[in-house]
């Protein structure tokens, strides 16, 4: 009798244990393959971001031959109307897209023309190595309270701009003729309003030759 | 007549004072309520003017508050989180000692109904704090970082000091700096280690980099304590005239060193708009309002000899 009660607590014990392991055993390899899915891959993010989320917001982008003008005539107006600041900063960003001639080229930047007749540029696309923090804010897709590290939201940053340096950049330098017409769309991020508006300061998510 | 109708008056107006005052006579004005500023380490006048213009502020909107110095030790900050909870202060104003080890504190004081709101230091949680006032410190360090390549040059030797390990602003200032700095293979990093955000240890961390890299071009230091000891190290030597000294903060013996052109850049945080800025939501949310954005990046300014002048008292001049 004595026994029995002892059965039905070893078998009991095994029970509870069998339900509710202590531990369990994984080999090497699986637990390899669950770290790396909890950790965060930024340039995974920035792929399927680009091809999958970014072109939807292309149609929010404000249009070039309405964004200038409104800088020109008053930058206080066109900042307040079309603008987007990130948290508290002095600097923000636009969104844009549009069409001009190539005035010029160099090394770092291609100058457009926004009209027909233009002689000076409005318009600097940039074409040298990329670190601002543009693409990543100014379409308004992505948001910093979605990253419980801000480690990571910075990541992503840097991976876009590895996108538009290796697929965007590339086709601009090649398209880029003095005289020939690019279709953009692009991100600027003004910081020093003297300096970033004129010529605008854009880099260029999406371009193409009508 | 005349004298009834004016001693009529008199006691009138008496018997009003008397309503009026008697009762705040009678009972003793409410304790205000209490908010405690617990930071990281006041062992660096950068956080002591944050800890102390938190508590200002707090003050300023009618509250009790009390600072307490975990001196970069997150026993110490738990044990703070303890006490104040036990206390009954009503709202914490946060500079967290780690990014992951502080959101257990976090947590601890939210389950009590004590909202807490960070500053300057992110904890890596979404849902632990109420808000969080950070300095963007990866776009401060990029625009550091450009300015590094403009004075030091694309071809060179550098060392970098590191903050805190556990600290989310030690990686994010590196990482904003680094995916400058990387891009020109030219600038080789000879040394990177971690002097805790200390002057002190500032100081010993460049004198042993010193010892075995005499010949560097620049040293780049997450923050400014770091960078005036790392400067301190260079004078010792005789090689601050050699050596271009990096900060970031915007601390105010750094940026008078700028001024001087005796240190090259520092990235200007905003300490008393962050602290600030916090008491006044933590006051808010004492008074019903629960919608907060939960991070708010605050914008860091490169300080070069060029713009130094409109810098100082931690902020910009007005």
């Amino acid at each position: 009798m004595r026994w029995t009660g002892w059965l039905i607590a070893v078998v009991a014990v095994a029970g509870l244990c069998w339900r509710f392991p202590l531990f369990r055993v994984v080999s090497l390899e699986q637990a390899a393959q669950a770290k790396d899915a909890a950790v965060f891959d930024p340039k995974k993010f920035a792929e399927t971001f680009w091809s999958a989320r970014l072109p939807y917001a292309f149609s929010n982008a404000v249009p070039a031959e309405v964004l200038l003008p409104t800088i020109q005539t008053n930058a206080a107006e066109a900042k307040q109307k079309f603008s987007r600041t990130v948290g508290v900063s002095e600097s923000y960003t636009y969104f844009l897209s549009g069409k001009g001639r190539v005035l010029s080229v160099t090394e770092d930047e291609v100058l457009l023309g926004m009209t027909a007749t233009a002689t000076n540029a409005e318009v600097s696309l940039q074409t040298g190595l990329l670190f601002s923090t543009a693409v990543r804010d100014a379409p308004g897709v992505l948001n910093v309270n979605d990253y419980p590290s801000s480690q990571d939201f910075n990541a992503i940053s840097e991976a876009l701009n590895r996108i538009v340096e290796e697929r965007v950049q590339p086709k601009l330098r090649e398209q880029a003729r003095v005289g020939a017409t690019i279709e953009f769309v692009g991100c600027a991020e003004v910081n020093d309003e003297s300096a970033d508006l004129q010529p605008l300061k854009v880099v260029p998510i999406q371009v193409a030759t009508p | 007549m005349q004298i009834h109708l004016r001693l009529a008056w008199t006691l009138l107006l008496a018997i009003l004072c008397l309503l009026n005052l008697v009762p705040a006579m009678a009972q003793p004005a409410a304790p205000k309520a209490k908010i405690a500023v617990v930071i990281s380490t006041l062992n660096n006048p950068w956080f002591v003017v944050l800890g102390e213009t938190a508590k200002a502020r707090a003050i300023e909107l009618n509250y009790d508050a009390t600072i307490f110095d975990s001196q970069n030790d997150t026993a110490k900050e738990a044990a703070h989180f303890e006490n104040l909870i036990a206390a009954g202060y009503k709202a914490v104003l946060f500079n967290p000692t780690d990014a992951n080890g502080s959101v257990a504190n976090v947590l601890k004081a939210k389950n009590a109904g004590i909202p807490v709101f960070c500053i300057d230091r992110e904890i890596n949680s979404t849902n632990a704090a109420t808000a969080q006032m950070l300095s963007d410190n990866y776009s401060g360090c990029v625009a550091l970082g450009q300015h590094f390549v403009k004075v030091v040059g694309k071809e060179g030797k550098y060392a970098e000091l590191l903050g805190l390990v556990g600290d989310n602003n030690t990686w994010n200032r590196s990482k904003g700096f680094h995916s400058v700095v990387d891009r020109f293979p030219g600038l080789k990093m000879v040394a990177q280690q971690s002097a805790d955000f200390d002057r002190a240890k500032g100081l010993e961390v460049m004198e042993s980099i010193l010892q075995k890299d005499p010949d560097l071009n620049a040293v780049f230091c997450g923050n400014d304590a770091m960078a005036m000891g790392a400067y301190q190290a260079l004078v010792s030597a005789g090689k601050a005239d050699k050596v271009k000294v990096f900060g970031f903060d915007g601390a105010d013996d750094v940026v008078k060193l700028i001024a001087e052109k005796k240190i090259a850049a520092t990235g200007m945080q905003f300490p008393k708009v962050m602290a600030a800025k916090a008491a006044e939501f933590a006051d808010e949310y004492l008074k019903g309002k629960r919608d907060f954005q939960q991070k708010i990046p605050v914008k860091v300014e490169l300080v070069t000899p060029e713009n130094v002048s409109k810098y100082g008292d931690y902020g910009k001049k007005n």
